[in-house]
């Protein structure tokens, strides 16, 4: 959608797609592959484990619900062992359930499974130039999390502890449905950047190792010392 | 201390015994003045019969020497009860049938006195308890039988008895009718026995109610203290008369010399209740009267006397002055009625004591008449005063307290409430989202997939189009349902914020741009917006985009949002979502089937607006249709708008 993305060809991005829906697969490759991407489909997380042990793609695109496992942990695994990979989930509603648990595994953007041919392919070229979509209600479900509240609310654990309160402020502007531009301008920021934030915003939340996991097991309360 | 807060403090502290110096001057001034009526009051000489019945000239046997002597007259101490100094006198009676008995009226004597006329006694004091009393100035009035007088000169004879430890005193007696002595005997026995009698009884009622109050309240001696003093004055002012002379004197006698005691519990009360603190050397009040009482059990009754006139006596003087200076510097230091009370009191009580100390001492011209016992009963007035002004003040605030209670309860009854519907509040929001998150679960699994298999499918092939459309048009409702069931807190621009993404999604096939104009602060609160206010909002606004996309052959669609400020003040918002397509009364005329759509479509938003207590407002014109919703300031708790 912006000229930062264009700069990249296409030809060059390879993506791995993961979708058990045969019409949606098919559908999502056509989309990519008509503007221009390397795409290899899989059926199953079997599928996709072989496929990456060929080679990393530069870009993964997975469906959470698959017939051999959970698309979480095929994030995990890529995350792990490819970290140059950028990680999509192809969610149906967008909501935060499937969303946030793609993204404290290691996910960075997501796809509605329903968007326009043009909207997939834009939103992978701008994954690659760094730039991480996001929704208004994931937004809002995370800076919610940043609240104080008496107990766990339900839903996929979150700890928000490492965001800064400009991040904050950007969630906060994306929950009420301002534009990068209008969030840019009210908080004396160039447009350019808030993208750049969205991603950070991400990369804070995913659960890197053990301790973090301890860490965050505690917070949700699962573990009592 | 900085160099700017030193002359500030000093200053202070400079006004403050400023202040303290004006309010000493004051009470010292006080005082003053009531010390000044008191010696006016006290030099007003007592009224007296005509001179003509007064009788000065007698004879005076006395130890056996006799000579003239003109009364009033003292005589020495003397330590036999049985050794009276004789006065003897004529006066003149002539028989008158019309006229009256005649009286013999003694103002005032010291100790007893035994009257005879022409050899016959006609009066003995010493069976009269009270006029055995120095203290108490009681007179005596005797009618002379009409057998027993003789036209001419009679005698007139008075023994007067003296038993220490001051000296006998005679005042000059009236010899004359009865009807004439008798108004003036009745005034002194009105100021000087029935007076002291009443405030006795005064007293003993005191003794009563500080006992009971004592008995109640065990941790405040100060009243134990009066309670005591008072009881005691009581006792010596009743018992005296109950108790038999012959075989307990030396009780009596001490009960008669309890003055020290009775002052000293005073002082006690007046340290325990002004100053609040009962420094050790404060039982010393205590020491003259006990010296008082042993001298009374184990010694003879002139070393009594003589203790009691040097050592009690002075004992009281000074536990006076000592009750003046604490009730002073109470009421310098509280200022309340109690202390002021008693410190006049004192004065008027400190003032007659030293107007009879210096008649005692002879310095003031002595007739004998002693007002400090009298004065007791100002004492006895301020206490009972102060007291009841205490007792009142404790009840306003028992009563303030009270009233002050009753509003904490109340406060801490409504954040009781509020923290219960809050708690309330939160569980609700709980379930919801918990039933949020199942059910999403499940749309995910089932009927969210099969819709977007559907997308897919139809994409394949033209026909499918609008098969692809609706199972999309479907897909979207599911978020908006899904969205609308999240917690928002009240804040309906989170609501909005989704829905621009969906709607601008919608919008993009179209070749619609969507401007969006937030006029800060955007929309107020409001923690009663329920899920479904909010989805009908929603779809309200999706509707007014559905007929901006589908009849308006828009090009741009402006969506405003901005808080009102009605002329109460009151804040509601307000969204407009407005096209810049052909407008709707052109397409009424266009054609039948969009008229028809589009009004079924505004009965729709007409419909949703009023079921949130929202108004709305269509604009239409060649311009384009604009849709105002302007948004209640409280939404409704229950949907029965709809009816």
């Amino acid at each position: 959608m912006t000229a930062a993305a264009d700069e990249i060809s296409s030809r060059d991005i390879t993506i791995l797609l993961v979708e058990d829906d045969p019409p949606t697969c098919l559908r999502l490759r056509d989309a990519l592959a008509s503007a221009g991407f390397q795409v290899t489909a899989a059926m199953t997380l079997g599928e996709a484990r072989a496929s990456l042990a060929q080679a990393p793609p530069r870009v993964l695109l997975t469906d959470l619900q698959l017939p051999d496992g959970h698309g979480v942990e095929l994030i995990r695994e890529t995350r792990q062992r490819f970290p140059e990979t950028e990680i999509m989930v192809v969610s149906i509603l967008g909501d935060e359930e499937s969303v946030i648990s793609a993204i404290t595994v290691g996910a960075t953007g997501y796809i509605l499974k329903d968007a326009f041919p043009t909207d997939i392919a834009a939103t992978v070229r701008e994954l690659v130039a760094g730039h991480s979509p996001i929704s208004a209600s994931i937004a809002r479900f995370i800076v919610r999390r940043t609240q104080a509240s008496a107990e766990p609310p339900p839903g996929p654990p979150l700890n928000t502890t490492k965001l800064t309160p400009r991040e904050i402020d950007i969630l906060w502007g994306i929950a009420k449905g301002f534009s990068y531009a209008e969030i840019a301008s009210h908080l004396g920021m160039s447009r350019q950047t808030v993208p750049g934030h969205i991603k950070s915003i991400y990369r804070k939340l995913e659960v890197h190792t053990r301790g973090e996991a301890v860490f965050e097991a505690l917070q949700q309360g699962l573990i009592k010392l | 201390m900085t160099e700017l807060a030193k002359p500030a403090s000093s200053g202070a502290q400079a006004s403050r015994s400023r202040s303290f110096a004006w309010r000493l001057s004051q009470y010292i001034l006080l005082q003053a003045v009531i010390a000044m009526f008191c010696i006016i009051a006290l030099s007003h000489p007592l009224a007296d019969p005509p001179s003509g019945y007064l009788v000065t000239a007698f004879m005076l046997n006395d130890r056996g020497a006799t000579r003239a002597v003109t009364l009033p007259d003292f005589v020495p101490s003397r330590l036999s009860m049985n050794d009276p100094a004789l006065y003897s006198a004529r006066f003149n009676w002539t028989r008158n049938e019309a006229a009256g008995a005649w009286s013999v009226y003694v103002p005032r004597f010291t100790n007893g006195i035994e009257i005879a006329v022409n050899g016959v006694d006609i009066l003995d004091s010493r069976r009269d308890p009270s006029a055995n009393r120095p203290d108490r100035d009681t007179p005596e009035i005797a009618v002379i039988p009409t057998e027993l007088l003789r036209d001419g000169a009679n005698d007139l004879v008075i023994k007067l008895y003296v038993w220490g430890p001051i000296s006998g005193f005679l005042d000059h007696p009236f010899v004359g009718p009865d009807e004439v002595l008798r108004p003036y005997y009745e005034r002194r026995t009105l100021l000087f026995v029935t007076l002291p009698t009443v405030f006795s009884a005064w007293q003993g009622i005191l003794a009563v109610i500080l006992i009971v109050l004592w008995a109640v309240r065990r941790h405040e001696p100060a009243y134990g203290a009066l309670a005591a003093a008072m009881a005691l004055g009581a006792a010596q002012a009743f018992l005296l008369a109950a108790v038999d002379q012959p075989r307990h004197p030396k009780l009596n006698a001490i009960l008669i010399a309890s003055t020290p005691l009775e002052s000293g519990l005073v002082l006690a009360f007046a340290i325990l209740f002004f100053i609040r603190r009962w420094p050790r050397y404060a039982y010393l009040i205590f020491v003259p009267s006990a010296v008082l009482a042993l001298v009374g059990l184990f010694g003879d009754l002139d070393t009594f006397r003589a203790v009691y006139l040097f050592v009690g006596i002075p004992a009281a003087t000074l536990n006076l002055l000592l009750l003046a200076f604490v009730a002073g510097w109470s009421e310098l230091r509280r200022q309340d009625v109690p202390s002021l009370l008693l410190g006049c009191a004192v004065t008027i009580v400190l003032t007659c004591l030293a107007h009879d100390l210096l008649e005692v001492l002879q310095i003031l011209p002595d007739r004998r008449v002693f007002f400090a016992r009298l004065s007791y009963s100002a004492m006895l007035v301020a206490i009972g005063a102060g007291l009841t002004w205490r007792f009142a003040r404790a009840l306003n605030r028992v009563d303030g307290f009270a009233a002050h209670l009753v509003i904490q309860l109340r406060e801490a009854e409504e954040k009781l409430k509020a923290s219960f519907a809050r708690e309330q509040e939160q569980a609700r929001a709980v379930a919801l989202a918990r039933e949020r998150t199942r059910l999403m679960r499940d749309l995910h699994d089932g009927l969210g997939g099969q819709l977007v298999s559907i997308v897919a499918l139809s994409e394949r092939g033209e026909a499918g189009a609008p098969v692809g459309d609706a199972a999309r048009a479907a897909l979207k409702d599911l978020r908006t349902v899904i969205d609308s069931l999240d917690d928002i807190g009240g804040d309906l621009m989170l609501a909005l914020g989704s829905w621009r993404e969906r709607a601008a999604a919608q919008l993009r096939p179209h070749d619609i741009a969507m401007d969006w104009k937030v006029s800060p602060p955007g929309l107020p609160v409001h923690p009663e917006l329920r899920p479904w206010h909010v989805i009908q909002i929603v779809r309200l606004l999706d509707e007014a985009v559905t007929n901006a996309v589908k009849h308006a052959e828009a090009s741009r669609i402006t969506v405003s949002v901005k808080t009102l400020t009605d002329a109460s003040g009151g804040a509601c918002g307000s969204i407009t979502v407005a096209d810049d397509g052909k407008g709707f009364a052109l397409a009424a005329d266009g054609g039948a089937i969009d008229a028809r759509a589009a009004a079924r479509g505004l009965r729709n938003m007409k419909s949703r607006a009023a079921r949130c207590g929202a108004a709305l407002d269509l604009n239409s014109g060649p311009g384009g249709t604009s849709v105002t919703l302007t948004l209640p300031r409280r939404f409704p708790e229950s949907d029965a708008v709809a009816g």
